[in-house]
């Protein structure tokens, strides 16, 4: 009785991760047809689809070290096949952590480990951290990216323990800040990188929030997109634009469902040129969701 | 032929005394002679051990029950589900197609266990709570948690430090991974419970009401055979004893006990929680009745003898067949571990296969974790008894109805006598330096550290987070303008002062705080935090503070259907809260309420929005400093005035609050909760993250020529509001505010100068600036939640 995903966004999920449904709501959003994937399935059912996406949460525990085990579970043999073939690949938060771990990126040398995401180095505090963050869009060839206008402010919340992009090989950092493989660098909420906490939120290197592989379909991403997809998820107490947006719809429930700043990383599978398409409204909510599946 | 049968009815009572000890159970002597004389035998251990369980003052509520049922109000039209089951349940939005949305809450405590292992005593305490909302057949959307702890500078600084960083620790451990987003809490302090904390947590859940679930067998093992399926972690003996242990006095065996705290694991929850979603579905879609249950205090004898007693019929369980981690465990330690992470389903035959499959295969979990996964451990009998077997003989056996048997005490109580004062009035005092030593108090001063720990945005519901606001919102229905609120409160001040006022106070803020979101209050849940009900002062303060709660839930009332009291639909006891030198902690009882509110867009944040806007209070100004911050850290006592208790006040300026909520005035708005007046005008300034960069100037040539001392009008804790219009509506504003019979005080405006400042006769009183207030503010708990490395 197994679905068919061709066409569609598949949203892996493995044992542990936590922001499967609301990742499938949030590429609904726009449009585009979204389903989970139990980790277990047959993997040559992703053949056919339009993108896959890891989602955030804590994969087999974080055993180990957060996304190891699931780097090396058997799906990513295929998913290794199809990123490498060019089909868009978005890992968030713990599927960033995924990606690293399996050597997808910055894949350089295809699956050889050339990152890590450590834990993050933050005044005051270690440990869990979780606020709204802005990301400064910067010129890159990432597929996921492409509806935004180049140093676009983009607010977005993470959460995380060990988001902090490093690595002791700085001929490799060179590199792909050459490829233009830092697709996203923490900022202020005008666009100024500043590498201090809380601006730069974990210690990343560069202030990496994103990295992509060269060709630019496979992005790991540590904040969380799919928490900033409708204009209601926004804090209205947030300075900058996207702050002063939500505090004018205060009242104007009309305007709730209205995009929010991270809808566009699903728009970009869309459409390159940068125009976010009108959302189809909500799928969202996990019981709302699964009583969709049991239905259908 | 039952066997082990422990000789009780011709020993004497020490013998029998020797024999519970030994055995390490809690009952007295007359309980188990009780036990015996409902089995018409001697019972075995198992029996005896479950009996422990069964009527430890956690579950039994053998103290408390018949002062709940006779004092707190349960009742309302929108009451899907009262106390009784694990969580409770209202309706909050019509679907559309003749079903209802409905809320679940559920709110209990882990105090012991997190004072003697506080990562883990607050990692199960979130355990347990979701598991009570899931087994309603809900989606958890929230929890909140609700401490207290001791005094952070007193005697017992080092313990109690280190308990509140692993209690918080412990909290985002399991809530972060599981995926269930935080929506509140708060913390406070105090010497009283150096030696005793507090970790209450509440729970939030979605269900549709046509998809609740029960936990009880269903009606149709009448006509088809039944099978009792338990799912989850292998059993050992973690947590063996958990309820009793909860039921005693913390008496320094904090050694002893630890293996009465259960150990959690998040991880598998989450892939518990999808499975059974996905077996719940399966169910619905294939037409099939189940029952379905956590496992929780008492674990596998007291959750099968409830399922069955609920729905009429017998259970044989057969310990053989459940999976146990490595080792071997006595039949009474398999029968009654609280191991955590487990459920049990009554599932027809016909079902058993799929649900194994669902469990076992789809979601792997014998892979996924060593020993778990789905097994039949037994089946519903037509025949009204519980049968529990081991290696082929009996081990328990008698009529479900003497299993479930409840306990009752009539305990006596006795007014505590103390005498409180008001403290010497000082003259000129320092206001700037006084507030700035109120905010900088830990039990005012920002937790913005402390939520920043938790996941507040995962499900993408939040539309107000903790901290941005008295209430967190979420906006459960996405798509759907209709929004939920909620808060928690409980101020141990007044409650030592006076027990009654306590709880009724705790009422009437935990309603305020979501009112001041524009929620309208629908229901409440009440964790009673006490001392040892056998001593009379602590059962007579136990007493007032649930007269106090009822007494508030009568008088606020349910706003949306006038005539209806405000009701309670779920709570939890926990008494013997006090440690090894056998004083109690202060009277804590500690409200959630949960508000809904039509249209979750007009829930604004505390924070100050625009310039030029108009600050008014709605309030009172009699200026009761008794129990407030103020007087604690500034005058080193509680005081006695504390404010008054009047319900009409608190329902008109609640009424009063939403009305213009639903207007679309208000900009902002706060209740003036501790610290008063002025704390609350500076954290509106400052903003839930403390980025505010709008003043005010206050005057207070607008209270009444004859008001009291202004620190007392500025640090006076009684109830009130604080809201932010934008100018030109003062005519409206006073109409209303004048049909609902409430105060108005217009305080001032809005400046563009970062700075607070208070006038009087045209002469400036103090001021200060907002990066002081800031600083001040934003750090005061620094040191004591600094998850900073080698702290």
């Amino acid at each position: 009785m197994s679905k068919s995903f061709a066409g569609k966004v598949a949203v892996i999920q493995f044992p542990g991760v936590n922001c499967e449904y609301e990742t499938v709501a949030a590429a609904r959003s726009v449009g585009l047809e979204a389903e989970l994937f139990r980790w277990n399935l047959d993997p040559g059912l992703l053949e056919e689809s339009l993108a896959v996406v890891l989602p955030g949460g804590f994969s087999y525990q974080d055993r180990i070290r957060a996304g190891v085990v699931a780097a090396k579970d058997h799906i990513m043999d295929k998913l290794s096949q199809l990123a490498s073939t060019g089909r868009p690949l978005l890992g968030i938060c713990n599927g960033a952590q995924v990606l690293v771990e399996s050597g997808f990126i910055p894949g350089l040398h295809w699956e050889r480990v050339d990152l890590a995401l450590a834990p993050n180095v933050m005044a005051d505090r270690e440990g869990y951290y979780c606020n709204w963050v802005h990301l400064r869009n910067e010129r890159s060839p990432c597929a996921w990216t492409s509806s935004f206008r180049e140093e676009e402010v983009i607010p977005v919340p993470i959460a995380h323990a060990e988001g902090r992009f490093v690595t002791d090989d700085t001929g490799m950092l060179e590199q792909i800040k050459k490829n233009g493989q830092i697709a996203l660098r923490y900022c202020t909420s005008s666009g100024l990188v500043d590498p201090a906490f809380p601006v730069n939120p974990n210690g990343s290197m560069e202030n990496i929030a994103g990295v992509c592989n060269r060709e630019g379909n496979v992005l790991a991403l540590m904040p969380h997109p799919e928490r900033a997809t409708w204009l209601r998820q926004v804090p209205e107490d947030l300075e900058g634009e996207w702050g002063r947006k939500r505090k004018a719809a205060a009242g104007r429930n009309d305007r709730m469902e209205d995009e929010g700043p991270g809808r566009r990383f699903f728009a970009s599978l869309l459409s390159g040129k940068g125009a976010a398409l009108p959302g189809k409204g909500s799928a969202g909510g996990i019981s709302l969701l699964a009583e969709k599946e049991g239905r259908e | 032929m039952l066997k082990g049968t422990i000789p009780i009815a011709d020993k004497t009572d020490a013998e029998v005394q020797d024999t519970l000890r030994g055995n390490g159970l809690n009952l007295t002597v007359e309980e188990a002679r009780k036990v015996a004389g409902l089995l018409g035998r001697d019972p075995t251990i198992v029996e005896l051990t479950i009996f422990n369980t069964m009527w430890s003052e956690h579950c039994s509520y053998k103290s408390s029950r018949k002062i709940l049922r006779d004092l707190l109000p349960t009742q309302a039209p929108n009451v899907v589900m009262g106390p009784g089951e694990d969580a409770g349940i209202i309706r909050f939005a019509p679907d559309g197609e003749g079903d209802h949305y409905c809320v679940v809450i559920a709110h209990e405590s882990h105090n012991h266990p997190s004072q003697v292992l506080p990562v883990e005593g607050a990692a199960t305490g979130i355990g347990g709570i979701v598991r009570d909302v899931y087994c309603m057949g809900a989606d958890v959307i929230g929890v909140l948690d609700p401490l207290r702890f001791g005094d952070p500078a007193g005697e017992n600084a080092a313990q109690t430090l280190a308990i509140a960083r692993g209690v918080v620790e412990g909290i985002a451990q399991y809530g972060n991974a599981l995926g269930v987003p935080n929506l509140g809490g708060d913390i406070l302090f105090d010497r009283g419970y150096d030696e005793n904390c507090l970790v209450n947590v509440v729970a939030l859940g979605l269900v549709k009401e046509s998809r609740i679930l029960r936990s009880r067998v269903p009606r149709e093992a009448g006509e088809k055979k039944y099978r009792i399926i338990l799912v989850g972690k292998p059993t050992d003996d973690s947590g063996f004893g958990g309820a009793a242990f909860a039921s005693e006095d913390l008496a320094g065996e904090e050694e002893a006990n630890r293996g009465a705290v259960q150990v959690p694991d998040p991880f598998l929850k989450r892939v518990l929680s999808v499975a059974n979603r996905q077996v719940l579905d399966l169910a619905e879609e294939r037409g099939f009745s189940i029952g379905f249950k956590d496992l929780g205090a008492g674990g596998i004898a007291c959750v099968t003898s409830e399922m069955a007693d609920a729905g009429g019929f017998g259970v044989k369980i057969d310990l053989d067949r459940v999976n146990v981690a490595a080792g071997s465990y006595p039949p009474a330690v398999i029968s009654c571990s609280e191991t955590q992470e487990r459920y049990a389903l009554a599932v027809p035959e016909e079902f058993v296969g799929e649900v194994l499959k669902v469990y076992n295969e789809d979601f792997e979990l014998p892979h996924l974790y060593h020993g778990a996964g789905a097994f039949v451990i037994g089946e519903v009998t037509g025949d009204q008894d519980y049968r529990i077997e081991s290696g082929g003989e009996v081990v328990c056996q008698a009529p479900v109805k003497v299993i479930t048997t409840g306990i009752a005490y009539d305990r006596s109580r006795k007014p505590r006598r103390v005498l409180h004062q008001e403290p010497v009035w000082q003259e000129g005092r320092s206001l700037r330096d006084d507030f700035l030593r109120v905010l900088a108090s830990p039990n005012i001063a920002s937790k913005n550290h402390v939520f920043r720990h938790y996941d507040s945005e995962v499900q993408g519901r939040a539309v107000l987070r903790p901290g941005e606001a008295d209430a967190g919102v979420v906006a459960p229905l996405p798509g759907e303008k209709v929004g939920l609120a909620v808060a928690v409160d409980g101020n141990p001040f007044y409650g030592m002062v006076d027990p009654y006022s306590g709880g009724a106070l705790a009422v009437c803020e935990a309603a305020r705080n979501v009112a001041a979101v524009g929620a309208v209050p629908a229901t409440i849940t009440d964790c009673l935090n006490y001392g040892n009900p056998e001593v009379e002062e602590v059962f007579w303060e136990f007493t007032e503070g649930v007269r106090g709660i009822g007494d508030a839930c009568q008088g606020i009332g349910l706003i949306s259907e006038e005539g209806h009291p405000l009701p309670v639909v779920s709570g939890n006891v926990s008494f013997y809260n006090q440690g090894e030198s056998g004083k109690a902690i202060p009277p804590s009882p500690i409200i959630a309420c949960v508000g809904v509110v039509e249209d979750y867009s007009r829930c604004r944040s505390i924070q100050f929005k625009e310039e030029g806007n108009i600050i008014y209070y709605i309030g009172d100004t009699e200026g009761a400093l008794g129990g407030s911050e103020y007087y604690r850290v500034i005058y080193k006592t509680l005081g006695a005035d504390i404010p008054e208790v009047d319900f009409i006040r608190e329902r008109n300026q609640i009424k009063t609050v939403i009305e213009m909520h639903r207007l679309g005035w208000i900009n902002s708005c706060h209740d003036t909760g501790q610290g008063g007046l002025l704390t609350a005008l500076a954290e509106m300034a400052l903003g839930g993250n403390g980025q505010g960069k709008i003043g005010l100037t206050l005057d207070m040539d607008e209270f009444p020529g004859n008001s009291p001392p202004v620190e007392k009008i500025l640090f006076s804790e009684s109830g009130g509001f604080v809201i932010e219009l934008s100018p030109g509506r003062e005519r409206e504003v006073l109409a209303l505010c004048a049909r609902n019979r409430v105060k108005l005080y217009k305080l001032g405006s809005l400046t563009p100068y970062p700075r607070l400042e208070i006038m009087s006769g045209g002469k400036r009183l103090a001021v200060w600036e907002l990066d002081e207030l800031r600083l001040v503010f934003m750090t005061g708990c620094l040191d004591i939640f600094g998850l900073r490395k080698g702290a």
